[in-house]
């Protein structure tokens, strides 16, 4: 073997094997910095019906995101995401306007969740709601 | 390729780094006789980094709250993906920190290298060998387990023999009478972010005046082993016909940190709990002291020192006089001979000082 394949060849071994020990160190940092999907990936947020009233909104933390569930006027429970589609602010529900309001830049959806006025380029996202002896899941 | 040599070129002209790379690495001339020990500094240089980075990485998830701190170091170890490998690394790499600067300190003693021109070299090497057992111990107490409070303690609580001021200093360090919640802010503080940059800057000047003074020629294989000082001027210790420090010697820097890695990553893997007694895995209650709470093993020879004596002070007097001692050597020792060998007084009071504190501390651990 002459001298210029030998050295090609420690060279490609010794390269291999700092390759090998960097991806050894850089995977366990990386999997020590990657968000944990903890229990909150597949989970279900229940609460008692009593805390939404008539015409009112009750804010609650879902699968890591805010959530809001408003009780319109007929009675009926309606859950949506309560991050705003726009910049990701959180909506406000305004009771006596009966919509939503994104404070951050005026974006306003209606009770159904539809952008009726600001910069918001969609609706608000539907989250599934049940009632079942009075306490609600959403989920 | 092309573009990457336009970079370098267009670097070069800029900053001259062909010349730097002369200056500072292949024209970077050792001596011919240099050994295995020289290499002890870039070990530590490389846990040192190695701490900095952990514990970066362990400030994401640990609280510095008394009610917090224990559950998480618990969540750490327990749920965090590698959080065990992170703290295990963490905490095993101050050990070795501290047993590598001892190391560090014997080679420079027993190869005369400390004596003058370089007695600030020695001072700084021992302004951080006692700036890395601060920051040891302030560590310590970080988990707020039963160990880490007690023995911060026990430490915190001999300052106390010093006449008059004692107390006070006490007090200061723990922010109240005794350790608590108070004493977790001020060790947090001086542990991430006062002794770290002290150690940063204390390392910088020790390098500095590494460059500057030149490294020092080892005793061994030569016929004249004094030193060839001459103290009428400042001159650079070159090495003509020496060998460069790259790639020669940094490949020696290399297999060293290699050799060290193996080692840490043994303990790690293997002898995890070595420095973990029981007492590190119970949450830290003021109320009640565990049986025999010991320190780390590289304070257990002052531990023993405190013991041995009656009254507190004369052993805290006994441990500051060996202190200044060492950190004075180059000034008291003021022989021109090198060759630990042919220094037979040194070889007494060192091999006799060093089997003092393996003595002490042997005793300490099993008292």
């Amino acid at each position: 073997m002459d001298q210029s394949t030998r050295r090609k060849f420690l060279a490609t071994c010794l390269g291999a094997i700092a390759a090998a020990g960097g991806g050894a160190t850089l995977y366990p940092v990386y999997k020590y910095l990657a968000p944990g999907k903890g229990d909150e990936g597949l989970a279900k947020t229940t609460f008692p019906e009593s805390e939404v009233p008539a015409g009112g909104a009750k804010f609650f933390s879902f699968r890591g995101e805010a959530g809001v569930v408003i009780r319109n006027k007929s009675g009926k429970l309606v859950a949506f995401s309560a991050v705003c589609t726009h910049l990701g602010c959180i909506v406000q529900w305004e009771k006596e306007k009966q919509d939503f309001l994104c404070p951050c830049h005026a974006g306003r959806y209606s009770m159904d969740g539809v952008v009726i006025a600001g910069p918001p380029p969609r609706p608000l996202p539907k989250l599934a709601v049940k009632v079942a002896n009075g306490i609600i899941t959403i989920g | 390729m092309i573009f990457v040599k336009r970079i370098y070129e267009w670097i070069e002209v800029r900053l001259g780094v062909k010349e730097l790379v002369e200056k500072n690495l292949t024209g970077y001339l050792l001596p011919r006789n240099i050994n295995f020990w020289y290499s002890m500094g870039s070990i530590i240089l490389f846990i040192f980094a190695v701490q900095v980075v952990t514990g970066m990485l362990l400030l994401i998830y640990y609280v510095p709250d008394a009610d917090k701190a224990y559950s998480s170091v618990t969540a750490i170890m327990n749920r965090v993906p590698f959080g065990w490998l992170i703290r295990t690394c963490h905490a095993i790499g101050s050990s070795m920190m501290v047993l590598f600067l001892l190391l560090h300190m014997l080679s420079v003693m027993f190869m005369g290298s400390y004596k003058r021109p370089r007695e600030l070299n020695w001072l700084s090497g021992f302004i951080l060998f006692s700036l890395v057992q601060v920051i040891c111990l302030t560590g310590y107490l970080l988990p707020w387990s039963q160990l880490s409070f007690w023995a911060t303690t026990v430490a915190t609580n001999s300052i106390g023999a010093i006449p008059l001021v004692g107390q006070f200093i006490v007090e200061f360090l723990r922010g109240g009478k005794l350790v608590g919640p108070p004493t977790l802010g001020r060790f947090f503080t001086l542990h991430v972010a006062v002794i770290p940059v002290l150690i940063a800057s204390v390392v910088g000047v020790h390098l500095f005046l590494l460059e500057r003074i030149g490294v020092s020629k080892p005793p061994f294989g030569l016929d004249n082993t004094k030193n060839r000082w001459q103290g009428d001027a400042f001159r650079y210790d070159e090495h003509t016909g020496g060998i460069p420090f790259f790639p020669n010697y940094i490949l020696q820097d290399m297999t060293s940190i290699a050799i060290y890695f193996s080692l840490f990553a043994a303990v790690v893997f293997f002898c995890p709990g070595i420095f973990f007694p029981n007492d590190a895995f119970i949450q830290a209650n003021p109320f009640q002291t565990p049986a025999h709470i010991k320190p780390e093993w590289y304070f257990l020879a002052n531990y023993q020192t405190l013991k041995l004596f009656p009254n507190e002070f004369i052993g805290l007097s006994i441990q500051g006089a060996a202190m200044t001692f060492l950190a004075l050597l180059p000034f008291i020792d003021w022989g021109n001979e090198k060759h630990p060998l042919k220094r037979p007084l040194f070889m007494v009071c060192a091999i006799g000082g060093i089997l003092l504190y393996i003595g002490l501390s042997i005793w300490g651990h099993y008292s």
